[in-house]
């Protein structure tokens, strides 16, 4: 058994080191890039409203009173009260969404069982069921 | 300890991690990691589905938990190996899968330690503006608190956990004596929760915003299912993993109740909805500085004590990665004498940086939030596969967790609930997280996985599984 | 705005701290990287390189039993 053993190649330093280049691409290039561009991030419009007062922002007096002991004035207030998320769900999107979810989970758990089957064949012998 | 395994002229010949944790200890990685929750984060459940929305989220997180520590208990403390359900997917769902877990968890603590360290500069900045010192910026804090905690963790996690389990025990009473000192008995006084909260603005966005809230909803217990990492020091497995899992959750149910009640009684929900430190605001729209004083000493120590936690965690992850050559073998390399994974900790360093530094703390924990659906979606087919490789009987569990598998298909509903929630709002981010692991995963399986060892990465001493 | 009777309140205190952060980061940085340095020119990368999975464990129950 053990001589059928895989043996991997031990790698090269140089090897490792490009290794470790590729991880550093990926993670800022696929995580990090997209926030820095602002392509990422909360899907977010603010309705303006000129000359605001906590009248045309629809603030109840407890609210205002809260407000004030935040350090906010109508002015301030209002781009936090302003913005809202936008929800419009847009179906192409999402569908495409859940496919390429699904497919990756689907291809995760197909390659995975192959590298299994590999594994479990060495550690118990294969063939005999 | 260290004489075990070098020789007398100091040389070591074999050097390996040192696991010298107590229970006291796994309490303070666990919770610590967690609470700081309750400080930053919940509330943009509020911003996404109103302060109604957020509570409601609140409570159906609370019942996806439970889903994750019950099927987490029974496969932790059978595969009781450390690197945690990383270990798991090996033994049970193959390779690639564990190689993305263990990403899952990298990536879950490094971006939590990432809103870590953005809780801490903002809330310096805040309160140095509150005592009416202006022009600061966070950045010198957030890169303080980063590069001092990876420092102390590369110096060795003993003394750093005790240092851990003080602060978080202050910074859970900072919570309570805020909770006691607004009088919660008595609507009115000081809280206002009718005035805050009234029926045009309960569900601002209606029920399509309380499922949108579940994506921060899951913050107040992400990080929870770490408990039963350190399955390997506890005593007696089989009784105190579930019983520390279910009263950790209980707690923070309890701790999440009061954080919202007081919260939502004194913010308008649309400030809380965006704010970084909702209870620091919280105590400063009591108009107590002796409140608002404790809060943010209280924010600041948990955002230590859960940063502190993540870099140990993610450090572990990415070393035992290195270790089966998942990773280059380079990160498996042990400090010989503080016998801690350096090189993972220098190489997460400028991770967890630049992304405290870019991105906005709703990103970041967006990222980690993502990392978590993942990982729970994974936990929930992975336990299916469980019992039926190994069903009941043909090895010995340290615990079984009842009515399965309705637990897992509970657990699964709700991750694509979440994932739905998280692509209302923060569709951009969802694709390009998927997008990353699908590289990585291409990459491992058809070109790293040659360096791997295969039957050696099977080390349980079980029977082999049903169907192979 | 709620004034506070604490002394910290001094501008000066403030960007002095800001001011040591920096400097106190810079130096952790420096004295890991020479740490890292200094080991990995000290030690083989087979010596560093040689836990395995299973180790710890072992170490770990021997500290439960003796606790």
């Amino acid at each position: 058994m053990a001589d059928k053993a895989y043996q991997p190649e031990e790698q090269s330093a140089a090897m490792q080191f490009l290794d470790i280049v590729f991880l550093l691409a990926a993670i800022f290039g696929t995580l990090l890039l997209p926030i820095y561009l602002h392509l990422a991030g909360a899907a977010t419009e603010t309705t303006k409203i000129d000359n605001p007062t906590w009248d045309l922002l629809k603030q109840t007096p407890g609210q205002v009173a809260a407000w004030t002991a935040l350090g906010k004035d109508p002015a301030s207030a209002h781009d936090i009260i302003q913005t809202r998320f936008n929800y419009v769900i847009d179906w192409p999107t999402l569908i495409a969404v859940a496919v390429i979810l699904f497919l990756y989970f689907f291809l995760l758990f197909r390659f995975s069982d192959s590298e299994y089957r590999d594994v479990i064949a060495e550690k118990f012998g294969g063939g005999k069921k | 300890m260290t004489a075990a395994t070098t020789t007398a002229n100091g040389a070591p010949q074999k050097i390996s991690l040192l696991r010298v944790l107590g229970p006291a200890h796994v309490w303070a990685l666990g919770v610590g990691i967690v609470l700081v929750g309750e400080f930053t984060g919940w509330n943009f459940a509020a911003g996404k589905g109103g302060t109604l929305g957020a509570m409601i989220a609140l409570w159906v997180c609370g019942l996806l938990y439970t889903a994750v520590a019950m099927i987490d208990s029974e496969v932790t403390s059978t595969v009781a190996a450390a690197g945690g359900q990383y270990a798991q997917a090996k033994h049970i769902v193959g390779p690639l899968m564990a190689f993305n877990v263990a990403l899952y968890l990298v990536f879950a603590y490094t971006m939590l330690e990432a809103s870590d360290a953005i809780l801490v500069g903002d809330t310096m900045v805040q309160f140095a503006s509150d005592m009416g010192v202006t022009g600061l910026t966070h950045h010198s804090f957030i890169v303080f608190t980063v590069v001092f905690l990876v420092w102390l963790n590369y110096r060795g996690i003993l003394a750093t956990l005790n240092f851990n389990f003080v602060i978080t025990a202050l910074a859970f009473l900072s919570i309570v004596i805020l909770f006691l000192s607004v009088q919660p008995w008595s609507q009115g006084a000081v809280l206002k929760l009718g005035e805050m909260v009234t029926k045009e603005n309960a569900l601002p966005y209606g029920w399509l915003g309380v499922i949108a809230a579940m994506q921060f909803g899951i913050w107040y217990y992400l990080g929870i299912e770490g408990t039963t990492q350190a399955a390997e020091e506890v005593r007696s497995p089989a009784r105190s993993l579930p019983l520390g899992t279910m009263t950790g959750m209980i707690t923070l149910l309890i701790a999440a109740t009061m954080t919202w009640y007081v919260c939502a009684s004194l913010l308008p929900w649309q400030y809380l909805g965006q704010t970084v430190y909702p209870l620091y605001d919280a105590a400063k729209a009591t108009g107590s500085w002796q409140l608002q004083y404790l809060l943010f000493v209280g924010t600041v120590l948990a955002g230590v004590a859960s940063a502190n936690g993540c870099i140990n965690d993610a450090a572990r992850a990415w070393f035992s990665m290195g270790r089966d050559r998942y990773l280059p073998a380079w990160f498996a390399a042990v400090h010989p004498t503080y016998r801690t994974p350096y090189r993972a900790l220098i190489f997460l360093l400028p991770v967890a940086l630049a992304f405290a530094l870019i991105a906005d703390i709703n990103q970041a924990i967006t990222f980690s939030i993502l990392s978590g659906v993942l990982h729970y979606t994974f936990m929930s087919i992975n336990v299916i596969m469980f019992r039926n490789k190994w069903p009941l009987g043909t090895i010995r569990r340290g615990y079984v967790h009842p009515f399965h598998p309705i637990p897992a298909y509970i657990l699964l509903l709700l991750c694509i609930v979440t994932f739905f929630a998280i692509f209302l709002g923060y569709g951009t981010q969802l694709i390009a997280m998927v997008a990353f692991y699908a590289i990585v995963s291409v990459w491992f399986h058809f070109y790293r996985y040659q360096y791997v060892r295969r039957g050696a990465q099977f080390t349980m001493p079980w029977p082999k599984p049903v169907g192979y | 705005m709620i004034s506070f009777p604490w002394p910290a309140a001094s501008s000066p205190g403030w960007f002095f701290l800001d001011w040591a952060m920096w400097i106190l980061s810079a130096v952790f940085i420096l004295w890991m990287l020479w740490d890292w340095y200094s080991i990995d020119s000290t030690f083989s990368e087979d010596v560093l390189t040689s836990s395995r999975e299973g180790e710890i464990e072992a170490v770990s129950e021997k500290h439960d039993l003796r606790s």
